[in-house]
């Protein structure tokens, strides 16, 4: 059953042109100059409950703009859209008691008050009755585990606990679809992975479908199952997160520990389409690119001649998909423009 | 690349869609029954104050040195009057009584809507910055939960000031309470629907921050000057475009007797203005553009 539906949605934003000294902007006052500026380009999306989607793509590709339509805080200027059943920029009130949002960079915690009150209004805000409240609010704060800041002003605070504060915030209503804007923005590695492992349980305790945008590999690696990449406002790669690892980038990472008995690895002569990677004493790590050699191949040439202890295959880290793809659709963007020039 | 569209594993079992199936309409039928005044907006609105007071007091001696140095600046302003009045005693018809009363129903209006919507200066700011986003995901009436979000400090004092001054020089009768209160309550919805209309803007000229303070600051200075002193254009000015007048002849108008003609035209300009303000705010929130500045409630 999808829980979110769009077809064809797009965002144009009316942005004003000036020309850069004093001479155009005075000009610019009495012949302002607009161009239309299309943030999202025709999104066709579809997604099923339950599932934990990363919605990717560089800085200005449309991510956010399409997580605001689809919370009703932008009105879109084409296309369809329906969250649960619900317009969302029609029906946002409805719509808004059965989603969470997080926003990365806006809070909706009571900057000079202790999270405790925010939780209190939360309450309020979605109408939980109140022993329902109390029991749910309970179970977040030991899940959380916030005990110890619960009290203090969220202005005291590090940027860690307030973000815990944050999600358990938006996990008070057990919201069907949560939506994640950058929530591990600015985070250390420690806290990241506590969120995410977080979000994965509720995810999994809850079937809570999570939609997801981050920079972060780390992220999309440990929490999503499939992936969306939006480039130019469009839809560039839509599939899971194994196949992306798997297909965008067509080498493997080769690592083998040597038994003591083997001879020095330093010196073996390697095949080409394989290059040799830091590793540590008695290790060897290489990266087969798969378009010239098989792994197989490079296996057999390293048995023949090394004794191996242990041996694995790696794909390459999300981290290096992302920038591979990133760099993909800003040279498609360039190519595209070049056309487009007379 | 071809799209993959398998949906998540699940490691909960077999039974467990049908249950979540089962929750899921039973949630979808309990948010059908919210959203009642009395049930969901009402609870809201209580608990925003409570917290905005409680905000408030975080900060004890700001807390009282602002309110405490409003309440001393509205005194100045009447000691002022006073001095005047002590070489004119009549302007206009207008004694000093009634613009000490006039100071009441302006400080004290304005104080109580930015004590309990006191987000309603600030329209245009949270419109040109993109901070409606918080707000337009909850599930709550936009308007009312972006004015209710905040508390104005200073107006605690501008509240008590009009109080104290209706307790010192008022009409003390069950009558004379009740025209205090309406033309306190009319006052704060002009305060209130001519602000709003003015930081609506903001979702049509993009920065409207310096235009909208503009006319607030007119409106506000209006409201402080006897009525009957502005002839002409002036006059038809401050009951029409800038509707400061209705509040600035309640002394005369509704305080010292019923003037139901006065009274009627208030009202209707109150209805008008608010019809326009609301209508200006929900036509603007389509064009609302968002941004991606850093916020956070304070």
């Amino acid at each position: 059953m999808n829980v979110l539906e769009t077809k064809g949605l797009r965002k144009t934003f009316r942005v004003k042109r000036k020309e850069p000294g004093f001479a155009a902007s005075l000009r610019s006052l009495w012949a302002p100059s607009w161009s239309e500026k299309e943030a999202v380009s025709g999104i066709d999306l579809a997604v099923e409950e339950g599932e934990t989607i990363a919605f990717l793509g560089p800085n200005g590709a449309g991510k956010s703009t399409t997580i605001k339509m689809l919370t009703g805080i932008l009105h879109p200027s084409g296309g369809e859209a329906t969250v649960l059943g619900h317009v969302p920029w029609q029906e946002r009130k409805q719509l808004a008691y059965r989603i969470g949002t997080v926003f990365g960079q806006k809070s909706q915690l009571w900057y000079h008050l202790p999270p405790s009150d925010t939780f209190e209004l939360m309450s309020r805000i979605y109408e939980l009755d109140r022993d329902d409240y109390r029991r749910r609010r309970d179970l977040l704060i030991e899940r959380f585990e916030l005990g110890p800041y619960l009290d203090t002003a969220v202005r005291r605070l590090s940027l860690g606990e307030r973000m815990r504060c944050e999600i358990a915030c938006s996990f008070l209503h057990r919201p069907r679809l949560l939506f994640l804007d950058e929530p591990t923005i600015g985070l250390d590695a420690m806290i990241k992975e506590r969120i995410r492992e977080l979000i994965a349980e509720l995810n999994r305790e809850e079937g809570t479908t999570v939609f997801l945008t981050s920079h972060d590999a780390g992220d999309i690696e440990r929490l999503c199952r499939r992936a969306v990449v939006i480039h130019h406002g469009g839809i560039m790669v839509d599939g899971s997160v194994q196949r992306l690892k798997r297909d965008i980038l067509r080498y493997k990472t080769v690592a083998v520990r040597l038994a003591e008995s083997s001879p020095p690895a330093e010196l073996l002569p390697l095949p080409p389409g394989a290059r040799r990677l830091p590793a540590d004493a008695g290790q060897l790590r290489l990266s087969v690119d798969l378009t010239e050699i098989g792994v197989e191949q490079v296996l057999q040439g390293l048995m023949s001649t090394l004794a191996i202890a242990d041996v694995t295959i790696e794909d390459p880290p999300m981290e290096e998909v992302i920038k591979t793809l990133f760099a993909r659709g800003r040279d498609e963007g360039v190519a595209a423009r070049e056309e487009d020039a007379p | 690349m071809e799209a993959d569209r398998k949906p998540a594993e699940r490691s909960a079992s077999a039974a467990a869609p049908t249950r979540a199936a089962t929750m899921a309409a039973s949630a979808a039928a309990a948010d059908r029954r919210k959203g009642t005044f009395w049930r969901g907006t009402l609870p809201f609105l209580l608990t925003c104050w409570k917290l905005n007071l409680a905000g408030a007091m975080e900060f004890r001696l700001s807390f009282l040195m602002t309110a405490g140095m409003m309440f001393l600046n509205n005194v100045i302003w009447l000691l002022f009057w006073g001095i005047f009045f002590d070489r004119f005693p009549d302007v206009a018809g207008w004694e000093l009584k009634d613009v000490m009363l006039l100071w009441a129903v302006s400080a004290g209006g304005f104080g109580w809507a930015s004590v309990l919507l006191g987000n309603f200066t600030r329209i245009a700011y949270l419109t040109a910055n993109g901070e409606l986003d918080v707000y337009l995901t909850q599930p709550k009436p936009l308007l009312l939960n972006v004015l209710a979000s905040r508390m104005s400090l200073t107006a605690i004092g501008d509240f008590l000031f009009g109080a104290a001054i209706y307790a010192y020089v008022g009409d003390h009768s069950w009558t004379g309470l009740a025209s205090f209160l309406l033309a306190l309550l009319m006052s704060g919805l002009f305060f209130l629907f001519f602000t709003l209309a003015a930081g609506s803007l903001a979702f049509f000229f993009g920065n409207a921050e310096g235009i909208a303070f503009q006319l607030f600051n007119s409106f506000l200075a209006f409201t402080t000057y006897p009525a009957d002193i502005f002839k002409g254009l002036g006059r038809l000015l401050l009951f029409t475009i800038v509707p400061a007048g209705f509040i600035s002849y309640m002394p005369i108008g509704l305080l010292r007797g019923w003037d139901g003609s006065f009274m009627l035209a208030a009202a209707g300009m109150l209805l008008l203005l608010a019809a326009l303000s609301l209508g200006l705010f929900y036509a603007g929130l389509r064009r609302y553009s968002s941004g991606n500045r850093m916020a956070m409630r304070s």
